[in-house]
């Protein structure tokens, strides 16, 4: 085993709701090698964003396991980044001083704050926006913000809960090139949420596909596309057997999740 | 820029207009001097008036009520609304009371107020001061709560400290509310206070007023009328540049 990725073991979350107990997530077993890019996606209410939140520490397990790095999660950590889905950036503080405070919580001396804030904007190609503030930035830009501010922390591992879910399919898609292409320049561990089948394709070396509830690994995917890629080879023959393969696992999912949710209307109404 | 200057001119010009207008009024007979003196005699008096020891006592002390209502106001405000959102059940408990207190108008409760203090500024501050503090409580709670939940998900996954989520997070995140409080209790504090005068004080502008208004001294009293506008005005510039102070980066 490798002690320094995710390690996932038998992992449940019960939840308590006014229509009973619910499983969000169902022994869950599973790891992220370090320094690799692994999406899960899951039809909406399969417990895929439970499941990260999980792994952040800011949602404690039922049942079962995660340790980072070796040592086992027992509430938030600074080392475990996150990106939200919602938009996170503070708007009273510019780029620059929104990159910065992560490392200003957790204590980061001035001068390096600076410096790695620097190469946390280069690396997500904000250059030239530092002294922007988010009211004058898109949504996308934004979510690079957040990302950066997670980054510039140097975290074990960074984990993206559906980040890019408010934007344009073709906003995604390039932004989801890009962070690809950061993965490939700094080999930071990400596990990366997503409904969006192509997307995960595009991003990940491994694609975890997730059961409506209760939610629960029914399908993993290598991607073997070449590792250089950009937001071209969403066209080619592979990443449509891949696409199809995934959507295939899914299909059924979605459906019976669908179902679900339309009889738990029927009772409730 | 150019924004700026615009308002500053067609601020200076309106009030210019006005005050010709009021001129041209008397001096025409359009309406007679005691109802609105001619702006020459008023500024005259002013003029006088402001020679005169009695003035300054009078200015001095309204100010200084007013200054201490706006600042134990504010900060009680600002710690009642802080407590609602840290302790939403208090919130709920109080929230009824206060929005009714709005409603209420407190210069009702002078005799109380003269009970218990006597005549003097300090029943004018405690009543100023509790009229600031209840608009800047709601304000100030409701932009706490209006935070994106986000942010303090935020400070949780970075292990904030309590301290560092206050007041790195959840303040700068209600600035425009807490601003919009401090504005309305800025308001209220000046009401507050001249309306108090006027009713039970034995010195202060609203009490000049109200004294020169019994002895038909309609040149005077004006004087101080225009001086209550221009403290209400300086009172405005100066929360303009907190404003802009608290607000750097956003509306932009």
């Amino acid at each position: 085993m490798d002690p320094q990725g995710i390690q996932i073991e038998n992992v449940s979350v019960v939840f308590d709701s006014p229509t009973g107990r619910v499983t969000a997530v169902k022994d869950i077993t599973q790891q992220v090698p370090h320094t690799s890019f692994v999406s899960i996606v899951g039809p909406s209410g399969c417990g895929k964003s439970t499941l990260l939140a999980v792994i952040s520490g800011l949602q404690k397990a039922s049942n079962g396991t995660v340790s980072v790095a070796g040592r086992p999660v027992t509430g938030p950590d600074p080392k475990i980044g996150v990106v939200f889905q919602e938009d996170s950036t503070l708007p009273w503080r510019t780029v620059e001083e929104n990159v910065a405070f992560a490392m200003e919580m957790i204590g980061t001396a001035k001068d390096s704050r600076r410096q790695r804030a620097k190469e946390a904007i280069d690396l997500v190609g904000l250059g030239g926006f530092e002294k922007s503030y988010p009211s004058q930035l898109s949504g996308g830009m934004r979510q690079r913000v957040a990302l950066a501010r997670t980054l510039a922390v140097q975290p074990e591992v960074v984990l993206m809960d559906e980040p890019f879910a408010a934007l344009d399919q073709q906003t995604r898609l390039f932004l989801g090139a890009e962070v690809r292409q950061i993965w490939a320049r700094t080999h930071q561990t990400i596990v990366f949420v997503t409904h969006d089948i192509s997307e995960a394709v595009l991003l990940s070396q491994q694609v975890w596909v997730m059961s409506y509830r209760p939610g629960t690994i029914i399908d993993v995917i290598d991607i073997d596309l070449p590792d250089e890629r950009d937001a071209s080879v969403v066209s080619t023959p592979r990443f449509n057997e891949l696409h199809n393969r995934i959507w295939g696992s899914l299909q059924a999912e979605s459906m019976r999740g669908f179902k679900q949710q339309e009889a738990n209307e029927k009772v409730t109404t | 820029m150019g924004n700026l200057l615009l308002s500053v001119v067609s601020t200076v010009g309106l009030i210019v207009l006005f005050t010709a207008f009021c001129e041209i009024g008397v001096r025409a007979g359009w309406w007679r001097e005691s109802v609105l003196p001619a702006p020459s005699t008023i500024f005259g008096t002013l003029a006088t008036l402001l020679t005169k020891g009695q003035f300054w006592e009078d200015a001095a002390r309204t100010g200084f009520e007013v200054a201490v209502a706006i600042v134990f106001g504010g900060l009680l405000g600002f710690a009642a609304g802080l407590v609602f959102w840290k302790a939403p059940l208090i919130g709920r408990i109080f929230e009824p009371y206060l929005v009714s207190f709005y409603a209420v108008p407190l210069v009702l409760f002078y005799p109380v107020m003269i009970v218990l203090v006597g005549i003097n500024a300090m029943s004018v501050i405690i009543l100023a001061t509790i009229m600031a503090a209840i608009p800047m409580a709601l304000n100030t709670a409701v932009g706490l709560n209006a935070m994106p939940p986000v942010y303090m998900k935020l400070a949780r996954s970075l292990r904030a400290s309590p301290r560092q989520a206050l007041f790195a997070i959840a303040i700068p995140a209600a600035g425009p509310f807490i601003v919009a409080g401090l504005r309305l209790a800025v308001v209220y504090a000046l009401i507050g206070a001249i309306a108090m005068e006027f009713t039970t004080a034995q010195a202060g502008l609203g009490y000049r007023i109200r004294y020169l208004y019994e002895i038909f001294d309609n040149n005077q009293m004006f004087a101080y009328i225009v001086m209550v506008l221009v403290l209400s005005g300086i009172l405005t510039v100066l929360l303009a540049v907190v404003e802009r102070m608290l607000l750097r980066g956003r509306n932009l």
